[in-house]
């Protein structure tokens, strides 16, 4: 391992350790316990079917996450790219040979694992694009050329989970790429030039499009259109939430979910039921720990002194903030139905362990914050 | 996977390094205070959902309730605001098996407070791959309060309501139905659906007391002459009004899963038929309107016409030269062609056209029958139609059409709305009204004096035309499948109702001595609703006397005396004297007291020999019935 210029001589497991940002950790273990409570909740004051399981799966990727974060940052770097790679490939092949959940093929199932590959996507894509601009010159980032092979990285799996279809996955890899391509340096002007781009195709892709097609796309725009259908859980979701005031119903006690008007109620719609039974005083509550998991996320992302690490934090803390934006948006109808869950709360285990992965990542982005890595090491 | 990597030369710590830290550093900032920015706007809606939206959206707290987003369907009702269709609300049991823990429990637990499910048969409808299914509709209170015990998930309730026919099956050829998801399908329910949904009620000419008595005259009618169907109508004769429709079989609308095909089909708009004799009110009103004629001009009846291989004959052949009156009043096939041709087959489409022979009903109903007639319209067609075949209309296109050519000359569209003030003006001349006074006499004609005598109501001047028509079957007409109807008014001096009754294939009984004709088979009917209509409104006799007498006649049982006067001045020449003596005449030979009248007419030869379908033999019939 060519080491090039390093600050600090070689840290030994010990230093590791101690500089592990137990705050973080703290605050990813309150969010999952928040998670705890609400699956316990949703199976109405029991532990199964949801709850314990959780319980477990985040005391396994906590260890997971340790892990990770122990291992030297440049061992991630260099399997960055072959860890996008195998993810790709994965994606092609739940889109050809998948397991359909709900009208949707996102699983691949291998033996007794089944993976979602686009969970695994959201941090391979953010890995290889960290390791891209790591290597690249302050000039060549602005370059058009450069810009060319990390569009394309980003377009090919974005396109792949869109034909799966899941529009929600298709929209977080999308943004957390852009804001990749952003932290890192992309002139400004690309950005509008692209964003005016979609925006002026956007009539030729709709007269294109069939008339149930664009049904479709005004329904999702304005659910009010069709209120029993794609409308009716975000009015029932908006209903629990407004019913729950700013106190709640009580732990347990939530009327709507519990009566299963909401749907989805232990994945997408775990925060509606968080707040109708824990009012805003909760809600808020749940929010501050997430806008502290993001704060910790900026200021590992500023505190790295290698380029890489700092691309990687801000790209994983985009993709939760993406997450916990999209998430808790929809549900107050504040934007389209979109199926993203809540990281850590929602129940779901190849979500869990990509959020911790990535925390695990995180960490050791802090740990290793004052790694020298050059380019092309 | 490197080659775009290659150019980047190692860059020493510091200068470019540094820079890229600096703009890094400035692009995180901005990255963060977007993100905050989007906190602070889901914090804000946050609030607005949690503590406002009582006053923004005005929702209850856990309302769930969908049903309020549809008006309730509206109510159909007679004239006099009777119920005739209205709506009840009623629950219905949703499953969405995805939102289901276990599809099997579901199903166990469900089927415990279904009994006409199995748990089986429920799991089996669970699994079937839908993402939501209806799994009963009309659940009773109790049903749906032991469901809700039950506290499944994925099992919902949805709020609908039924349609509900207070009167059973009365007038639901009018009605129509609604389908499982309350759109109309039939009827008024179909022809009306927007105007119901949107919670407009429907006020109808019909009158419950009348069209429940149609209808059940019509059954009684078409049971006894062991018909394959029949239809009735009441109309007001001054707005088009119709105030009963009846059509035979028929159903009830609260039971439409069961409806046979024949039972929906509604023969009195729908249906269209050759209308044989009725058909000679028109040809009579048509050709006297020319004014080139009087009910006393004359028309050579005594041949029949030979035109290409047809032969026009009359079944009671009166040959003679008759006067139009007569021509009517004997139902003279060979008389009425002969008339037909002074105006021609231009003059007779024309005449068709105006009272809207040629084009459906305009009436309010999906199920309008497209009349048939000739496209070629040739003399043979000219001739034939004068007597009623040639051409098929629906029976109610005869009511409306006579209802013109009594009313003092004006067409009504006719219509199932009750309409308060109609004006003649609102209608459509399409006579002048010294024709329409000739058409009222001669209609009176018919009843005291011809084939309609069984209609007749005393003191109410009933008048009306028979009409007998054989239907066209595969080859050539069925002599034993006929139509027979009557067309009747009452009072003839002032028209307020139209009365029509048509038997779909009637089968002569030993009482009519085994005839089937319009005058045996339906003017009966006519009278027995008349009568109704006279009570249910309480209309006075416009001839008292009359009246008195009859009542008389029934205390005394006395053989009748001879028919009251004719009403109104039918201009009559001597030279063709009336012959209601003549008619009359049989009455002798039939057993019937000898105290009848003894013949008094100069001719008693023209009942002899009656045909079927003739005129004397009906008479006959009906003095042997003692008149009903």
């Amino acid at each position: 391992m060519s080491l090039g210029v390093a600050a600090i001589p070689e840290l030994h497991l010990a230093d590791k350790v101690w500089r592990v940002n137990w705050g973080l950790m703290l605050v990813v273990t309150l969010i999952a316990g928040v998670g705890f409570l609400a699956l316990y909740s949703a199976g109405r004051m029991n532990l199964e079917p949801w709850a314990l399981k959780h319980a477990t799966r985040y005391g396994a990727a906590f260890v997971l996450a340790l892990a990770v974060a122990m291992v030297d940052i440049r061992f991630w770097m260099r399997l960055a790219y072959p860890v996008y790679l195998v993810s790709l490939v994965m994606l092609l092949a739940v889109d050809i040979v998948g397991k359909g959940a709900m009208g949707a093929q996102r699983w691949l199932v291998l033996g007794p694992l089944q993976i979602q590959p686009s969970e695994l996507m959201k941090v391979a894509l953010v890995m290889a694009l960290a390791r891209y601009y790591h290597n690249l010159a302050r000039e060549e980032v602005g370059r058009i050329v450069y810009v060319a092979p990390p569009l394309l990285a980003i377009l090919a799996p974005v396109a792949l989970v869109m034909v799966q279809p899941d529009l929600g996955t298709a929209l977080v890899l999308l943004f957390a790429g852009a804001a990749v391509m952003f932290a890192a340096g992309v002139k400004l002007w690309m950005f509008i030039v692209a964003v005016a781009g979609a925006v002026a195709s956007l009539p030729i892709g709709w007269s294109l499009m069939r008339e149930y097609q664009r049904n479709r796309v005004l329904t999702f725009l304005d659910p009010d259109r069709d209120p029993l259908g794609a409308g009716y859980h975000i009015t029932q979701s908006k209903i629990a939430i407004g019913s729950g005031g700013l106190f709640g119903k009580g732990y347990g006690q939530g009327t709507q979910s519990a009566l299963n008007f909401l749907p989805e109620k232990q994945t997408d719609f775990i925060f509606t039921m968080w707040t109708e039974e824990n009012g805003l005083l909760g809600a808020v509550v749940l929010l501050g720990l997430f806008a502290a998991l993001l704060a910790y996320g900026f200021f590992i992302a500023r505190g790295s002194r290698n380029h890489f690490g700092r691309v990687l934090a801000m790209g994983i803390t985009v993709n939760i903030f993406l997450y916990v934006f999209i998430n808790v948006a929809m549900v107050m109808g504040l934007i389209p139905v979109v199926g993203v869950p809540l990281p850590l709360v929602s129940y779901g285990g190849t979500a869990m362990l990509t959020v911790m992965f990535a925390c695990g990542l995180l960490q050791g982005v802090a740990i290793h914050r004052d790694l020298l890595i050059p380019r092309n090491p | 996977m490197r080659f775009w990597t290659r150019m980047a030369a190692p860059v020493a710590p510091g200068g470019g390094a540094r820079d890229a830290l600096d703009v890094a550093r400035s692009r995180l900032q901005v990255m963060c205070t977007l993100f905050s920015l989007l906190f602070v706007v889901i914090g804000l809606r946050m609030a607005w959902v949690a503590l406002l939206r009582d006053v923004g959206e005005g929702g209850g707290a856990t309302a769930v309730a969908n049903d309020t987003l549809r008006a309730d369907r509206a109510e159909i009702g007679d004239r006099n605001g009777v119920p005739l269709a209205v709506s009840m609300p009623t629950v219905a049991l949703i499953a969405k098996p995805k939102y289901m823990i276990d599809t099997e429990e579901t199903a166990r637990k469900l089927a415990g407070v279904l009994p006409e499910f199995t748990a089986e048969q429920l799991r089996e409808r669970l699994e079937s791959g839908k993402s939501w299914m209806w799994l009963k509709r009309g659940l009773s209170p109790r049903e749906q309060d032991a469901i809700n015990r039950l506290g499944l998930p994925g099992i919902e309730f949805q709020d609908q309501e039924r349609r509900i026919y207070p009167q059973g099956d009365l007038s639901p050829h009018i009605l129509g139905y609604t389908d499982i998801d309350n759109s109309g399908v039939a009827g008024l329910e179909k022809s009306q659906d927007k105007q119901l949904r949107k919670g407009e009620p429907l006020r109808l000419a019909v009158d419950v007391r009348l069209q429940r008595f149609v209808e059940q005259e019509l059954a009684r009618a078409a049971q006894r002459f062991s018909a394959i169907g029949g239809t009735a109508a009441v109309m007001d004769v001054d707005t088009g009004e119709v105030v009963a429709l009846a059509s035979l079989p028929a159903y009830d609308p609260n039971r439409h899963k069961t409806i046979s095909n024949e039972a929906l089909f509604n023969r009195s708009t729908l249906g269209v038929y050759e209308q044989g004799s009725t058909f000679k009110i028109f040809n009579t009103g048509m050709v006297l309107d020319t004014g080139r004629f009087t009910p006393a001009s004359m028309f050579d009846a005594r041949e029949p016409i030979k035109i290409d291989r047809f032969t026009i004959k009359d079944y009671h052949g009166q040959h003679r030269v008759m006067s139009v009156a007569d021509v009517f009043k004997f139902s003279s096939n060979i008389g009425s062609a002969k008339m037909a041709l002074e105006v021609g087959v231009e003059g007779q489409r024309a005449f068709f056209d105006k009272i809207g022979f040629l084009k459906p009903l305009p009436i309010e109903l999906p199920e309008v029958g497209h009349p048939l007639f000739p496209k070629q319209w040739r003399k043979i067609n000219l001739l034939t139609i004068a007597f009623g075949h040639g051409m098929s209309v629906t029976p109610l296109h005869v009511v409306s059409g006579t209802a013109a050519m009594i009313n003092g000359g004006i067409y009504h569209p006719p219509t199932l709305f009750r309409r308060d003030k109609v004006r003649p003006e609102d209608g459509k001349r399409v006579i002048s009204e010294r024709t329409s006074r000739m058409m009222r006499d001669m209609l009176r004609l018919v009843v005291a004096e011809g084939t309609g005598k069984a209609a007749d109501v005393p003191g109410y001047e009933v008048g009306g035309k028979t009409g007998t028509a054989e239907k066209p079957g595969r080859h050539g007409y069925r002599e034993k499948a006929l139509i027979s109807s009557f067309v009747g008014a009452f009072p003839m001096r002032a028209p307020r109702y139209i009365v029509m009754v048509s038997i779909d294939e009637p089968k002569g009984t030993k009482d009519t001595g085994g005839y089937a004709t319009g005058g045996v088979v339906a003017a009966p009917s006519v009278k027995a609703i008349i009568e109704r209509i006279i009570t249910v409104y309480g209309i006075p006799p416009v001839d008292p006397a009359a009246v008195a007498a009859a009542r008389a006649r029934q205390i005394a049982a006395a053989p009748p005396p001879p028919p009251p006067p004719i009403a109104a001045a039918t201009p009559v020449t001597p030279a063709t004297p009336v012959a209601p003596r003549a008619v009359v005449a049989p009455v002798a030979a039939a057993p019937v007291p000898p105290a009848a009248p003894a013949p008094t007419s100069p001719r008693p030869t023209l009942a002899v020999a009656p045909r079927p379908g003739g005129v004397a033999s009906i008479d006959q019939i009906l003095a042997g019935q003692g008149g009903r």
